[in-house]
């Protein structure tokens, strides 16, 4: 695949030249140098070969700015990093918001903390910032914002609209699951569009990380995702293992794996309360709570924490596992497979629920690539895509598991596979107890202060919302030079505007509900 | 609008009936109404406490209400940045006299984990834009904390305390 990429590109896209890179390094396997001419061609290029946008950011190195795009396949594993500089004096680049759809997004986001005006972008008004800001907040040097962007910070100016009206759904709504807020310009019941506008949670965590050391920047992974916040802290340290090039050993890679999975399991739980909780039955969600607390008791005594767990170290663990923790862990699965009829019972072949979800909020697979999406909303649409085997981390490669898919992409499908699987992380779980290999938890000679070489590296792992990536640029000292968080969410999110039109209100919810967001996630 | 930029109820009434205000105090103690207001990791812990294992039932404060008009205690359960703040005193401001604040958690207490020179985005303690009765500290806390955090606003609201105070194990 990646052979045949680089072939077709240099057949099809004359002077651009590619580099293979190597991918067990550097967590990508093709690079290409754009210049302003061929970005487009280039774009257009892989958007016919069906590749997605995983992700679109932007590196300050003072001298210049760098715009980094990733593509990748949901086949097969083909990361290409494309790059274009910019010149740092009235930065612009051409948009490609025309040929995906969630660069709309990204490119409002580089245009606000950069300053990188998109030429021919549609709505370039500022997305996640407040409106007093007076600064481009990730350059490298102060540079205030202009005359001319300053005209873009309010974001919702309601326009001449007669015939309707608007809702303002959130920030504070219980069905946002947080601080999103979605403006609804609606005709009656039905919405007309449906415009998400973020930033109610933004905490700052990249400018964060380019203050802080590698080490103490380990807590606010968890914190940015606090449902599946092992996965989040699995996906931080993982990428900076391969930075610097950490053999972790295998104890503590399975023992990764198990509590990667019960959190998943945790993470996936609360969100079937929550979900039902939307369409008005509260009653799932004490039953959810009550086995979620089951993980968090098993969790606690391992990790010390409830929630935020911080566990995962450069190169193994915080701790190793005991016996109570197995048994407990043993027990937890037995207990959880006897409650799933009851699941089935309560909620699965609910009439209320079927009716409020079947049918309702279909995605096409053949828009996913357009949107980026990922995690359960992509399996959804029937494309097996799922990092843990097409990248596979951790000791997922050992274990044998499979990837439900949904047929038709409603929210039905999205709710069954989540239920599926809770099921199979349940199998993976039991598996890897079985194998557990006794040893080292920990990599030996792992440096205090960490001081990765020079370059820069991508890594993906499957959140329980989707393809978790973790770009990082080093340059030698000890804090990132930027590091820049690829989130589920936020690709999932985008499809809403989409799903969401010409539906009723109440659909939408149901929508919404369905993507399992998490809000500090997409604000960041 | 008040000098702290919110408007605040401080004035009392003409006529004072102390037996009556005493009564009143206590069923308003036992029976606070908390908003449905989820701001980061904390609300999470706030649904724990008002689920099954930790049952805010047993202490009157399960009718969580999404409206604030409906409410009389708002629960701060997260980080307030600049953009979400004026949504945050509009709540308030909503909600009917007496009202209480706790500032659940380390972000609503000082900024916690996030504050860092150079930031841009944060309201540096929740005390800064509304009166906070009751300060529960944790990253997040422990449901426990804020049931703890409730038994703290009834003493506050009725003078004293009804549930014994749990013997200190460390």
């Amino acid at each position: 695949m990646v052979k045949k990429t680089s072939d077709d590109i240099k057949n099809t896209l004359k002077g651009v030249d590619v580099v293979e890179i190597s991918y067990t390094e550097r967590g990508y396997h093709l690079a290409i140098e754009a210049q302003k001419e061929n970005i487009v061609s280039i774009v257009e290029f892989f958007d016919k070969k069906s590749f997605y946008l995983a992700d679109l950011c932007c590196v300050d190195y003072v001298d210049y700015l760098e715009l980094v795009y990733f593509f990748n396949n949901h086949k097969e594993p083909c990361r290409v990093k494309v790059t274009l500089k910019v010149e740092p004096d009235k930065p612009s680049a051409p948009t490609i918001s025309h040929i995906y759809t969630i660069a709309h997004w990204y490119e409002r986001e580089i245009h606000e903390f950069f300053g990188v005006y998109f030429e021919g972008h549609p709505h370039l008004v500022y997305l996640f910032l407040h409106d007093a800001i007076d600064i481009y907040p990730l350059r490298k040097k102060q540079v205030s914002v202009t005359e001319d962007d300053k005209k873009l910070l309010s974001s919702f100016k309601p326009e001449e609209f007669e015939d309707g009206f608007f809702i303002n759904l959130g920030p504070q709504h219980p069905s946002t699951h947080g601080v999103l807020r979605v403006v609804v310009k609606m005709d009656g019941e039905y919405i007309v569009s449906a415009e998400p506008v973020l930033g109610y949670l933004h905490r700052m965590h990249e400018k964060m990380a380019e203050n802080r050391s590698y080490v103490q920047f380990l807590p606010n992974p968890p914190r940015m995702d606090y449902l599946g916040a092992l996965n989040f802290n699995l996906g931080h340290v993982t990428t900076i293992e391969k930075l610097c090039n950490i053999e972790v050993p295998e104890r503590a890679q399975y023992i990764r794996t198990i509590t990667a999975e019960l959190n998943r399991i945790s993470s996936h739980l609360l969100w079937v309360g929550a979900f039902v909780a939307d369409l008005g039955g509260l009653t799932p969600f004490l039953y959810t709570f009550q086995d979620r607390e089951h993980i968090l008791d098993i969790l606690e005594g391992i990790t010390g924490s409830r929630l935020t767990y911080c566990y995962f170290r450069f190169g193994g663990l915080y701790n190793d596992v005991d016996d109570a923790f197995i048994d407990a862990t043993k027990q937890f699965i037995k207990h959880l497979r006897g409650r799933f009829g009851m699941y089935e019972k309560l909620v699965t072949k609910n009439v209320i629920f079927i009716n409020r979800v079947k049918g309702i909020g279909v995605l096409e697979p053949g828009i996913t690539t357009k949107y980026g999406c990922s995690g359960p909303v992509i399996r959804s649409t029937g494309i097996p895509f799922d990092i843990r085997k097409v990248e596979p981390y951790a000791a997922y490669d050992k274990i044998d598991f499979e990837i439900p898919v949904g047929a038709t992409g409603d929210n039905m499908d999205r709710y069954m596979i989540r239920i599926r699987e809770m099921e199979i992380s349940l199998n993976i779980i039991e598996k890897a107890i079985e194998k557990l290999p006794s040893g080292p938890f920990k990599a030996e000679k792992v440096p205090k202060k960490l001081k990765p070489p020079k370059g820069d590296v991508y890594h993906a792992v499957e959140s329980p919302r989707g393809e978790l990536g973790v770009y990082i640029v080093s340059d030698e000292s000890d804090t990132p030079y930027r590091m820049k968080w690829r989130v589920p969410s936020y690709s999932n999110l985008m499809t809403f505007p989409y799903l969401a039109e010409g539906e009723l209100i109440s659909d939408a919810i149901a929508t919404l509900g369905s993507y399992d967001l998490v809000i500090p996630e997409i604000d960041r | 609008m008040g000098k702290g930029g919110f408007y605040l109820e401080t004035k009392n009434p003409i006529i004072k009936f102390a037996i009556a205000e005493k009564f009143l105090n206590l069923a308003r103690a036992n029976s606070i109404w908390p908003m449905t207001f989820g701001l980061a990791c904390c609300a999470i812990e706030m649904m724990s406490a008002a689920m099954a294992r930790f049952d805010i039932a047993r202490f009157g404060a399960e009718v969580f209400r999404p409206s604030p008009r409906q409410a009389d205690l708002m629960i701060i359960n997260g980080t307030v940045t600049k953009k979400m703040a004026p949504t945050v005193v509009t709540l308030f401001e909503q909600m009917p006299s007496p009202k209480w604040v706790i500032a659940m958690g380390n972000c609503a207490i000082s900024g916690g984990p996030f504050v860092f020179e150079g930031q841009y985005n944060l309201i540096e303690g929740v005390d800064k834009i509304l009166p906070v009765d009751v300060y529960v500290p944790g990253c997040p806390p422990r449901p426990e904390a804020l049931l703890e955090a409730l038994m703290k606003l009834e003493e506050k609201i009725t003078g004293t305390r009804r549930f014994p105070v749990p013997e200190k194990q460390w």
